[in-house]
């Protein structure tokens, strides 16, 4: 159930890599022109269709970590890899959602949507269709010709997810998407994530704090220590699909994970607290 | 209702009140340098009717529009490149704290000293006197825009130059059109201004022309003339400006109670 991060990643039936994180380390200049290690020497392998968490406290590096696979952060050291190739930059097999939503506010809901299929030369009345149909799969029919500024922080997020979903990345990187969120939403957009999820099981690699979300949306969890951040330990997920948060509440298994990987974070001894 | 109605009014009213105050003032001095609101006002119809006049201030809007553009098209893209290049900034920055406070028609003498005083001497005025407001508020705007935006726009595959025009321009808009509305009133000052120094033609030029020859009546109808101008521009500036950015309108933003 538990793999230590040296070990090779446990098999899921035929599974492939699908990114490849290669002894990763960065290092950022502080305003003091300190060096300041955010994450060092991390190695991490993502098969193909996995829902993958990554946790920590704030600061470990988690979110730098996946602006190094979007390709916005290159590393110190080390390489990314997807697919088998070298990450040098942001690409459209990539697409991000942010917890801040970066939405394009000049733009109508629809707008938005149709600006990544436009952009890769998809026909108008064909890019059109398909953002109307991915707008209605995030539940915000009706709000085609509404401006971000209308919307609350849910439907931005199911906006700015459509958006990114319209250009077909083949991995999805999600950065505390629903971090700024109220529990209620959040709670709600966790379910329809899975279940746009289980349609189509694109690879997602998802960074949060959340303990909770991390279990109940991943197959695998990688939790990480405090600054400068590390694999602490990779925790397989095994619980079945599809899930619903209301009844994995008081799932025993559930508990056990969320349990066991709370003790990890408390547990700070192998943590890199050295100065 | 009352109020309503009243308030509506309101700047009719205050127009009326000044020029009231004007009649009775000028009544009450009784100086020759000083006409009645009414002399004024009456003036005005007679500038307007008389060919040469209108000429020179269609001459002065000319002038000033192609000097507006031609800064707008100069002053937009310099600010937005400072805002997203720090290289390109720390080269520009210093430049424009030092020209920022000097007075643009202060620098006419040296101008005209060039260029003469024909049309390019007083069009590199205006020009001067926007490109300034518009680079500053083009590199704030430039510089507010949200890192995770262009993110997301180069993920979909936009290239560095195609960011900057789909994505920091229409983001930075309404700082840009803050400056714009700033240098549209500083074009219809320094456009006077150029004309007040280097006459030959233009509204200001009727203007000191009349002042010179006693003309008073002819001097206030001109001031009425160019304020009704500034006025008339900026009222036409701020509609077409609420129409770009109506998305980033504030009491737009009632958002929706629903996740």
């Amino acid at each position: 159930m538990k793999v230590l991060p040296s070990d090779p990643a446990p098999a899921r039936g035929p599974a492939s890599a699908m990114i490849e994180i290669d002894h990763v380390s960065q290092t950022f200049r502080t305003s003091g022109r300190q060096a300041h290690l955010a994450l060092s020497d991390i190695s991490l392998t993502i098969e193909d269709g996995a829902f993958v968490s990554i946790l920590g406290p704030s600061g470990c590096g988690k979110s730098t970590l996946l602006y190094i696979v979007g390709g916005f952060v290159s590393p110190t050291e080390g390489e990314a890899r997807v697919k088998g190739r070298a990450i040098t930059g942001p690409g459209p097999d990539r697409g991000p959602v942010f917890q801040e939503f970066a939405l394009f506010p000049w733009k109508t809901v629809l707008g938005n949507v149709m600006y990544g299929p436009r952009q890769q030369g998809v026909k108008s009345a064909e890019a059109e269709a398909q953002s109307r149909r991915l707008i209605e799969m995030v539940g915000l029919k009706g709000f085609e010709n509404f401006y971000p500024k209308e919307l609350s922080g849910g439907m931005k997020q199911r906006v700015a997810l459509a958006r990114t979903l319209a250009y077909h990345p083949a991995v999805l990187l999600m950065d505390e998407p629903f971090g700024a969120l109220d529990a209620h939403t959040r709670t709600r957009l966790q379910n329809d994530l899975l279940n746009i999820w289980e349609r189509d099981r694109k690879t997602v690699l998802f960074v949060t704090h959340s303990v909770d979300e991390a279990v109940f949306l991943s197959d695998k969890v990688v939790v990480m220590t405090r600054a400068p951040g590390r694999i602490k330990q990779i925790v397989d997920i095994e619980l079945p699909r599809p899930r619903r948060r209301a009844e994995l509440l008081l799932d025993p298994r559930y508990q056990k994970y969320v349990v066991e990987i709370e003790r990890m974070i408390d547990d700070t001894s192998e943590d890199g607290l050295q100065p | 209702m009352m109020a309503r109605a009243l308030s509506r009014l309101a700047p009719l009213l205050a127009v009326l009140g000044l020029l009231a105050i004007w009649q009775a003032g000028s009544l009450m001095l009784n100086t020759e340098s000083f006409p009645t609101a009414i002399q004024a006002v009456r003036a005005v119809p007679s500038i307007l009717g008389d060919q040469e006049s209108l000429i020179h201030i269609l001459d002065s809007l000319r002038r000033m529009a192609i000097a507006f553009a031609a800064a707008l098209l100069f002053a937009i893209p310099l600010g937005l490149m400072m805002g997203r290049s720090r290289l390109v900034a720390s080269f520009f920055n210093p430049l424009l704290m030092i020209t920022y406070p000097v007075p643009k028609a202060a620098l006419m003498p040296i101008i005209m000293l060039w260029l003469g005083v024909g049309d390019l001497a007083k069009m590199l005025v205006i020009f001067l006197g926007v490109s300034l407001p518009v680079i500053y508020h083009s590199f704030q705007g430039a510089r507010a825009v949200e890192e995770k935006m262009l993110w997301s726009g180069a993920a979909m595959g936009l290239s560095a130059p195609q960011r900057m025009v789909r994505i920091v321009l229409p983001a930075a808009l309404p700082e840009i059109l803050t400056g714009c509305r700033t240098g549209l009133v500083l074009a219809l000052i320094t456009m006077v201004t150029s004309e007040m120094i280097a006459r030959q033609s233009g509204a200001g030029n009727i203007l000191f022309n009349a002042l010179d020859m006693g003309q008073y009546d002819t001097v206030y109808a001109m001031i009425i003339i160019i304020g009704a101008m500034g006025i008339g521009l900026d009222a036409a500036f701020e509609r077409l400006r609420s129409r770009l950015v109506r998305w980033s309108e504030p009491g737009f933003d009632i958002p929706l109670s629903f996740a």
